[in-house]
């Protein structure tokens, strides 16, 4: 048990992966600037503005909601991000002998965050979280189908295999599965539903600064939006290494490895941020339409592409 | 002799109607008398699951000399219970369920009306259903499964129009049903020669054959909910007592309905590639359609109806790829919806009695004035949208899984469609959670309203079963892999090993721990430190006008090109099959009555034209 709590919170878990993230979360925020030609945050910057919600801050409630559930939405939801980057790293670190789970338990327990912040939002009674909750709501019903599909041609390319390392070696293997056309489609549809997942432009209708002020997380001030920041930093560090895991051929941290390994993961995040910086944000109807025609369709096709060989 | 069978099949029903002479102004007397007899039905389930698997007459002949000894033989003969894993393990979640659902109901409120001879009728329902799911001869088996189809209908009715045009519908779909199964048993008698299920194993690759599983499996699909026969359900449980649903369409219904088909799938009948596909197409249709339409109720209990059939769409899917992986799945959903869905009910039906309303518009905030309720709810609803590690993740998992391993045998059409199975059975899935955050968020979250400033908590007579089933949820949610698949479902599936695997347990530890950690999180981050403030509004005044309702969630949806004439037409029951024949009859009727005008002249012309019909028959 020891062993598992530590794998949790520890290594490859909640610390380990938050402080990844909190990395990636600079270079987001440095591409990004230098994209708008700022200068950009120095590396430490996002530890500060983290360290300083979580311990220095106020946190306000909100009078008319439901504060336990309030308070609690955030921890649940980082549960379910950490839980997620452990099944999601561990093959990657080459550990074994932590908790299994298979690519759909992954696919639940990444939705576990989603939904506490939508469950949050909704606890905080106010009506412009409210307006946000009810966007990415309609966000994960639009993105979820593409994302089991996305995942079903996975499994179908990896010869009906569930688990993430069995995946992985047949890429070693026999190549990865973006090295055909129909993994390429499937790579690219994928790339747009984890921008999604990850809540960044030009899907962040919910959160939406500009016009609902933050939206979803409007209410959350100190140490619970530390721990919602925390789970999003969380996130967007293991998204990308799930595209990589299940698309470019895996992850192996040894010799030379490591070197293919950390670029692969890097090329995921840079395309995320320069999708984020070169499109405008979409109206969830646009988005709805957007996930549930056009990216579906494009996955149908890489399936039909599959099936012909290709 | 009596026997534990006689006991578990007959107690309850001779209960049930000497209680009928007790009147209703002793409604809790009747109420404790009928917990009793569940609870000694209960033990007496327990006790039979650990039976070896036999054939047990119900009336057994004690020697030459008893009364009327060859009534008795034929008796015997025609009374054979069933005694197996699959029958056991059924009786055992009824036994689970009864009591709980009877403890709840005993409390009522001083102007509500429950049907009346309630728990007559509940104890009638118990002593069937054990009957139902124990008889091995199907023509013993239809008496039970009529007997249910009738106490459906009187546990709905109560004393207004609504409930008792809902308790109409109702029989007459239950009723046609069970008409339609007598043919198929006939069909089943011609082919088989026998009608003991124990003995039957029918291949389905003449007509007959298919006719009679089709025949027979419209009495299941109609008792469990499932489209296109589900249309009752809705009905059902937007108008009928809280309680009623959660013991009937909730669960009962589900457990009776389900083992029948697994009992056609697997015992009666051997299926065909082209019926396991009918079977996944009706199941995958089930699950959209109805949480479809969940989806834009503004009556949480009607809402709740519309999952009822939802997650019927699961176990049919399960049960229909045919692997032991499938059906044990199928099985274990079908319990878990039981536990979570009876659960719903019940706590629909302390909001309704709370706050006197079933509209999502006008409820809201009470998770702070039903705390208990409120927390048992989350757990049903999230157990329900299958969020790990609770255990509507842990079936609907397995039931991926059996799509999965079916897709690898690649032996048809059905299972090369298997991405289609998959890619629906978890999109009904994302649309349940975002009907259950709808139903949640209404009833609980958001703004508090004042005029809820009042309500207190329920009584513990009323949250004891709410938190009991709960904790069945959490439990076989964590244990799911480790023990209670293993355990309980694989001796009734056929044994199997996982295609993949998971640690359900540790998941469900690591939540616990996880919820410790925030809590000690929150004590670093200064827990003192917090004050509460109003909303801010973008600088408006935030009030009760101010509200973003739920229930606008999915207009966007709702609204959506193509949708937006598909739910017009459902609203106007275009696709209710009832409403459909209701429409063809009254049609046709419409002809006759213009024969049936009043006036005499034209009667008499009718009886004189009979005559010389009649007259001309006998002639030629």
């Amino acid at each position: 048990m020891a062993e598992q709590l530590f794998y949790f919170f520890i290594y490859p878990g909640m610390l380990f992966a938050g402080i990844i993230g909190i990395i990636f979360a600079w270079a987001d925020r440095k591409v990004t600037a230098r994209v708008q030609f700022r200068q950009g945050p120095p590396v430490l910057q996002p530890f500060y503005d983290f360290i300083k919600l979580l311990l220095v801050k106020e946190t306000i409630l909100p009078k008319n909601g439901s504060v336990i559930f309030f308070l609690l939405a955030p921890v649940l939801g980082l549960f379910g991000a950490t839980a997620a980057a452990v099944i999601i790293l561990m093959p990657a670190l080459g550990l074994t002998s932590g908790f299994r789970g298979d690519i759909i338990v992954l696919f639940y327990l990444l939705a576990i965050p989603t939904l506490m912040f939508i469950v949050g939002a909704l606890a905080s009674g106010n009506p412009l979280s409210s307006v946000g909750a009810s966007r990415e709501i309609k966000m994960v019903l639009s993105y979820e189908l593409s994302f089991i599909l996305i995942i079903a041609g996975v499994i179908l390319k990896s010869e009906m295999t569930l688990q993430l390392n069995e995946i992985m070696a047949l890429q070693q293997s026999q190549g990865a599965f973006i090295a055909s056309l129909s993994g390429i489609v499937m790579f690219i549809a994928a790339l747009v539903v984890i921008q999604g997942k990850a809540g960044m432009v030009p899907f962040d209708m919910a959160e939406a600064e500009t016009e609902l002020a933050e939206g979803i997380f409007m209410e959350y001030s100190g140490t619970a939006y530390a721990i919602i920041k925390y789970t999003k930093y969380i996130l967007l560090f293991i998204l990308p290494v799930f595209i990589a895991e299940i698309f470019l051929g895996g992850l192996h941290f040894e010799g030379i490895h490591i070197l293919w390994s950390i670029l692969k993961v890097l090329l995921v995040l840079v395309l995320m941020i320069l999708i984020r910086n070169t499109n405008p944000r979409l109206k969830i109807g646009q988005a709805m339409r957007f996930y549930l025609l056009w990216i579906n369709l494009l996955v149908i096709a890489g399936l039909v592409l599959h099936y012909i060989g290709i | 002799m009596i026997n534990d069978l006689n006991i578990i099949v007959c107690l309850p029903i001779v209960a049930g109607i000497i209680i009928f002479l007790l009147p209703d102004a002793f409604r809790i007397l009747k109420g404790i008398l009928a917990l009793a007899i569940t609870l000694i039905f209960s033990g007496f389930a327990i006790k039979i699951f650990g039976y070896a698997d036999a054939l047990l007459p119900l009336v057994q002949q004690t020697g030459e000399t008893g009364l009327l000894p060859e009534v008795t033989r034929t008796l015997e003969q025609y009374t054979v219970m069933n005694i197996n894993s699959l029958t056991t393990i059924i009786l055992l979640f009824v036994a689970v369920l009864a009591p709980l659902i009877c403890l709840y109901s005993i409390y009522k409120e001083k102007n509500e009306t429950f049907p009346s001879q309630f728990y007559s009728w509940f104890l009638i329902t118990l002593g069937s259903s054990a009957g139902t799911v124990l008889a091995d001869n199907l023509l013993l088996f239809l008496f039970f499964w009529g007997v249910l189809g009738y106490t459906l209908y009187k546990l709905i009715r109560q004393h207004d129009a609504q409930s008792s045009d809902a308790a109409k519908k109702t029989l007459i779909i239950v009723g046609s049903s069970d008409a339609i199964m007598i043919i198929g048993i006939g069909l089943l008698w011609n082919i088989a020669g026998t009608l003991s299920i124990s003995e039957l194993s029918v291949h389905t690759s003449s007509g007959p054959a298919i006719m009679a599983f089709l025949l027979l499996a419209v009495g299941s699909f109609t008792k469990a909910g499932a489209f296109p026969f589900h249309t009752w359900i809705p009905s059902y449980t937007g108008k009928a007592h809280g309680v009623s649903s959660a013991y009937m369409p909730a669960s009962f219904d589900k457990l009776i309905g389900i083992y029948f088909l697994v009992v056609l799938c697997s015992r009666i009948f051997v299926l065909n590639q082209w019926l396991t596909l009918v079977l996944l197409i009706l199941g995958v249709a089930t699950i959209i359609i109805a949480v479809m339409m969940a989806l834009i109720q503004h009556n949480y209990k009607k809402l709740l109806g519309y999952h009822a059939v939802s997650q019927v769409g699961y176990m049919v899917v399960g049960i229909a790829l045919g692997t032991p992986l499938g059906i044990a799945a199928g099985l274990f959903h079908m319990f878990n919806n039981a536990v979570y869905k009876s659960g719903l009910f019940l706590s629909a039906t302390t909001i309704e009695r709370k706050t006197g309303t079933v509209d999502l518009d006008k409820t809201g905030g009470l998770a702070s004035k039903l705390p208990l309720t409120f927390i048992t709810a989350l757990i049903f609803a999230l157990s329900i949208s299958g969020i790990p590690p609770l255990n509507g993740f842990a079936s609907k998992w397995m039931i991926y899984q059996g799509i999965v391993d079916f897709g690898q045998q690649a032996t048809g059409v059905a299972s090369q469609l298997w991405i289609v199975w998959l890619a629906l059975a978890v999109l009904g899935s994302a649309l349940t959670l975002a009907s259950f955050i709808k139903f949640i968020s209404g009833i609980f979250l958001g703004r508090k309203k004042e005029i809820f400033d009042n309500i207190k908590e329920v009584s513990f007579a009323q949250w004891i079963p709410v938190i009991l089933l709960a904790v069945i949820c959490l439990w076989f949610g964590a244990f799911s892999t480790k023990y209670v698949v293993k355990e309980l479902f694989m001796p009734a599936s056929g044994s199997f090993s996982f295609f993949s695997i998971w640690d359900s347990d540790l998941l469900f530890w690591l939540v616990i721990a996880s919820i410790i950690a925030g809590i000690l999180i929150y004590w670093i981050g200064r827990f003192k430190n917090m004050r509460r403030a109003e909303s801010f509004v973008g600088g408006e005044k935030a009030g009760e006008d101010k509200e973003f309702p739920v229930t606008g969630f999915y207009l966007t949806v709702k609204n959506a090109p193509g949708l937006r004439q598909i739910y017009d037409l459902a609203g106007r029951k275009w696709f209710d099959l009832y409403d459909l024949l209701k429409g063809f009859v009254l049609w046709t009727n419409k002809g006759f009555s213009y024969l049936h005008t009043g006036i005499l002249t034209t009667y008499t012309f009718w009886v004189y034209a009979g005559f010389v019909i009649l007259l001309l028959l006998l002639i030629l």
